[in-house]
Formats: C-alpha cells, sequence, structure tokens
C-alpha cells in the first residue's frame, strides 16, 4: 500500500472515529485483505490486489442519533463528491481513495440508493452483505479501531459474490480473495470456525459455495466443509 | 477474458478518468483570482490577482475583514488542492494507459 494512501485512509478513518460514526461502521470489500494482516500476523499470509475503493457498510438501523455530514467532515483532505451510475450512488473521491457506502438490500430489492439522512449520503443496497455481520472482528489501525467482518465470512461471502459477477477478472479476483483467506484460516487453525459459519448459511448459500470451489479446482477447501 | 491484474488496473484507469472530470467540473466552479494583500502607507489593502495573457491584473477589493481573508484563502487552498489532484490523476492516466497497452492477458 502506497504511503500517501494509507495516509489518508488513516485520516479519514481518524475523523470517522472522533465524530463517532465509525464504531457503527464496517469496513468490506478488498481493504479488508490489507487489514486482516494483524489478524494473521502468525501465520503465512500474503495479500491480493486491491483497489483505491474503501467500502464501508452501514447495519441498519444506524444507531445515530445527531446528524453528522460526511462531506463536511472530510472538508480539507481534496475529496469531491460524485454521483454512480443511473441510480447516482454517492462516491466520495480522491486521486488516493473512493469511499463508497452500502446497505443491505432486502425483499425484491430497491434498485435506487438508499438515502441515510443521519450522515447526510446515500448508500448502494446489495445483496448479502448481512452474511458479513454475524460475527465482527475488531482490528486497530493507526491506534484507530475499525470494524471488520470475521475472515472466514470475508471468505465465504466473497464465494458467493464471485457467482454473481459479470466480468470474469473481478470474478476471478474475488476468488483469489477468498481462497487466500481460506488457506490462511486453515494454517491459523481456525478450519471449526470456518465450517461453523459454513453452517449457519442456508443449504442453498453451502451448496453454491461447494459447487464453486469444486469447479475452481479447489477440492481441499471445498472438502474441509465436510 | 482481461487477468486479474490488467482487470485491476482497467477499472482504476476508468475511475481515474471519472475523477479527472468531476475535479475539472469543481475547479471550474471557482473563482480564478487569488488574494494578494499589499502594504500601503502602513495600512493593508486586499487585491484579487489574475494572471490574463502573461501580465498580471489587479482587482481592488479595499480593506477586508479577517472573516472574509479566511473564507478567499480556504477556496484558494481548495483550488491548489483541486490542481494538485488533476496533476495526481493525469501521471495516474499516462501511468496506466502504458501499463494496459500490452496485449497479454496479465
Amino acid at each position: 500500500m502506497e504511503n500517501s494512501q494509507y495516509k489518508l485512509c488513516a485520516e479519514v478513518l481518524k475523523r470517522l472515529d472522533s465524530s463517532g460514526v465509525l464504531k457503527h461502521l464496517v469496513l468490506v470489500g478488498s481493504w479488508c485483505i490489507p487489514f486482516y494482516r494483524e489478524y494473521f500476523k502468525d501465520v503465512e499470509y500474503v495479500t491480493s490486489i486491491t483497489t483505491r475503493d474503501i467500502d464501508l457498510f452501514v447495519p441498519l438501523p444506524l444507531g445515530i442519533k445527531n446528524k453528522i455530514d460526511i462531506e463536511e467532515l472530510l472538508d480539507g483532505l481534496g475529496f469531491v463528491v460524485d454521483f454512480k451510475g443511473s441510480e447516482g450512488y454517492i462516491s466520495l473521491n480522491h486521486p488516493e481513495l473512493i469511499l463508497e457506502f452500502l446497505v443491505t438490500e432486502r425483499g425484491a430489492g430497491l434498485n435506487k440508493p438508499y438515502k441515510l439522512g443521519q450522515l447526510g449520503i446515500n448508500a448502494q443496497p446489495l445483496r448479502f452483505l448481512n452474511l458479513l455481520t454475524k460475527k465482527l472482528i475488531n482490528v486497530k489501525i493507526k491506534g484507530i479501531r475499525i470494524n471488520l467482518p470475521h475472515p472466514a465470512l470475508f471468505a465465504l461471502h466473497k464465494i458467493i459474490v464471485s457467482d454473481r459477477r459479470r466480468k470474469g477478472d473481478k470474478k476471478s479476483k474475488d476468488l483469489d480473495a477468498a481462497i487466500r483467506v481460506m488457506r490462511a484460516l486453515i494454517d491459523k487453525g481456525e478450519v471449526d470456525k470456518l465450517k461453523f459459519f459454513f453452517m449457519g448459511f442456508t443449504l442453498k448459500l453451502r451448496k453454491k459455495i461447494i459447487n464453486i470451489l469444486k469447479d475452481n479446482d479447489q477440492l481441499d477447501l471445498a472438502e474441509s466443509f465436510v | 477474458m482481461k487477468g486479474v491484474i490488467k482487470g485491476a488496473l482497467s477499472e482504476e484507469l476508468n475511475n481515474s478518468l471519472r475523477m479527472k472530470r468531476r475535479y475539472a467540473q469543481e475547479l471550474s466552479k471557482l473563482a480564478k483570482w487569488c488574494l494578494v494583500r499589499k502594504k500601503i502607507k502602513g495600512h493593508y489593502y486586499y487585491y484579487f490577482a489574475q494572471r490574463r495573457n502573461g501580465k498580471v491584473l489587479y482587482r481592488y477589493q479595499g480593506r477586508l475583514l479577517p472573516i472574509e481573508v479566511k473564507k478567499q484563502k480556504t477556496l484558494q487552498a481548495k483550488r491548489a488542492s483541486y490542481r494538485e489532484s488533476l496533476r495526481k490523476l493525469d501521471r495516474q492516466v499516462k501511468f496506466l494507459r502504458s501499463a494496459l497497452r500490452g496485449k497479454q492477458p496479465v
């Protein structure tokens, strides 16, 4: 990770933390991979490629009472607000970082941004994000505690969403990240945790995970759930 | 199909191009003048300065309240930060385009 990028990320997290927002958010997406280093410090763990977009998951209902304007909070850091896609999802852009906010998509799906009035932004609803919050871990980045999904849930979620990717390279990237994290968990002796979270999923999702692993020549990983 | 690395680089190139457009839009909204302070006979007077056709033009603003000076300085800093961001993005686009030029999937 570039030093300036890491510094900016730490500053963003610091501001979110001091305003009391960070404890309500969960960092998901590819930025979890470098942040899991602390969790896997006693085993061999090689991080995979990460893009500059930081995805922050907002579990609902949001427990923030007073209004905090995220755009105002990051003022002076050089971020510009952009509206992505035809639906207009807000992303905060900087040459080093892109901040995006996500919520869980429920029911038939919204197909439009979910308004988060307390934070002055909107969030993109996505499927299966609720799976990530079944168990959270806390890691310290430059003295700031951030919530991350448990690596086992992160890996299982990545496998599930890889199947929904339309672009082949994104699919491979998701699978690569999931496999790296799963192997690190096995090396750490946490196969039982992997199995435990796996068993908490629906039968349909469990079958899907096994099939994806088998289709991608990861028979040993697929068998670790049996 | 693109490889994982090329896919990520291609995504980043699109992000950089999109961001460049946004920064240029934001920059165009900000005034092109910068605030200059001159000391004349022991008093401070403010001017908006702008370079046009190689010449520096001054527009007299008179004495300004500290709050107004602070506001102008903040806008100036914002403009400088956006221009720096645009320079960074130009470098990124150049790098990413050259990295993606190769034909083989990586």
